[in-house]
């Protein structure tokens, strides 16, 4: 029976392979396909490189505007109810 | 809108990094805590001002508009105004109202009806009968993480996250942007973990093969 993972297998384990969730000998079989597949290597790469890349992109600022507008709000709300409520 | 649950959600208290997302602690928020659980205003604007950003960054990304976020982080707020009393401090406070103003957003989401037939996302790589990878792959991955973004690379992962279909969109962003782990994504969106996680990996395909798209045609 041949054991070994194809480019397929691999990529769809990549998740838990990230994370270090994969078992052993499942990871074992992974990295084994990885050393002889110079394109798998190079998709794991941008795999992991996905994340922060997408996570510096993505942040987000609160406007100042919407920052008055908030204290405002809660000074207005929580002057409905003061302290003692 | 009924409030959502401002106690039901648990989380675990968050740690320095969680998955690479950095958790910002103030030490002095338990002072500043204590000092609004006795009715100081100016101490809960305090807190306010310390979390608002992380809070309404979370918001507008789940909720891909301003005026819903700020909304929303109106209404975490105040909720948690409310609920000061019976805050024992489990968890950081940063991390309650963020789960709080999470709660609201995920309601949000669910009261626009999203379509009951989930699309897939694009992306996906391609093989060959023998499992083997078809595509051209190009090791971008050091260019990606240099200091400064390309504005154009930018906008390539905007619209990328953009068009991901919503369920992929929520799992991508609470996990991979937010830091939350498995288990609260599951018991936030009521699905269990492996779903969760063959949507992330579904999510990070179609977030890759854009930028794969951009460095592509930059090079061509």
């Amino acid at each position: 029976m041949n054991d070994a993972y194809t480019c397929q297998d691999c990529i769809d384990l990549l998740l838990d392979y990230v994370d270090g969730e994969l078992a052993h000998e499942l990871r074992a079989r992974l990295e084994a396909h990885l050393s002889g597949c110079q394109p798998c290597e190079d998709f794991l790469k941008t795999y992991s490189a996905t994340t922060p890349v997408c996570r510096r992109v993505l942040a987000r600022e609160m406007p100042e505007s919407v920052s008055s507008r908030l204290h405002q709000f809660l000074r207005d709300e929580i002057g409905k109810h003061p302290a003692g409520r | 809108m009924t409030e959502a649950p401002v106690t039901t959600m648990r989380l675990d208290a968050p740690a320095e990094t969680r998955n690479g997302a950095r958790v910002v602690e103030h030490p002095e928020d338990s002072e500043l805590l204590r000092r609004a659980q006795r009715g100081d205003m100016a101490a809960f604007e305090a807190l306010v001002a310390r979390h608002q950003n992380r809070v309404f960054g979370m918001a507008a990304r789940m909720l891909r508009s301003d005026d819903d976020a700020a909304e929303v982080v109106q209404e975490a707020f105040l909720a948690a105004y409310k609920h000061l009393p019976e805050f024992r401090g489990e968890s950081a406070f940063g991390s309650w109202v963020y789960r709080i103003a999470a709660n609201y957003a995920l309601m949000r989401l669910r009261h626009r009806r999203v379509t009951a037939q989930v699309e897939e996302p694009e992306g996906s790589p391609t093989f060959n009968e023998r499992g083997s990878l078809i595509d051209d792959v190009a090791d971008w991955s050091r260019d990606a993480e240099a200091q400064t973004l390309d504005a154009e690379l930018r906008k390539a992962i905007d619209d990328a996250a953009q068009r991901l279909p919503e369920e992929y969109r929520q799992v991508f962003l609470l996990r991979d942007v937010e830091g939350l782990s498995y288990e609260e994504i599951a018991q936030a969106v009521g699905d269990s973990v492996p779903a969760i996680k063959s949507r992330l990996h579904r999510a990070r395909l179609a977030l890759r093969a854009a930028i794969d798209r951009f460095y592509a045609e930059r090079a061509s």
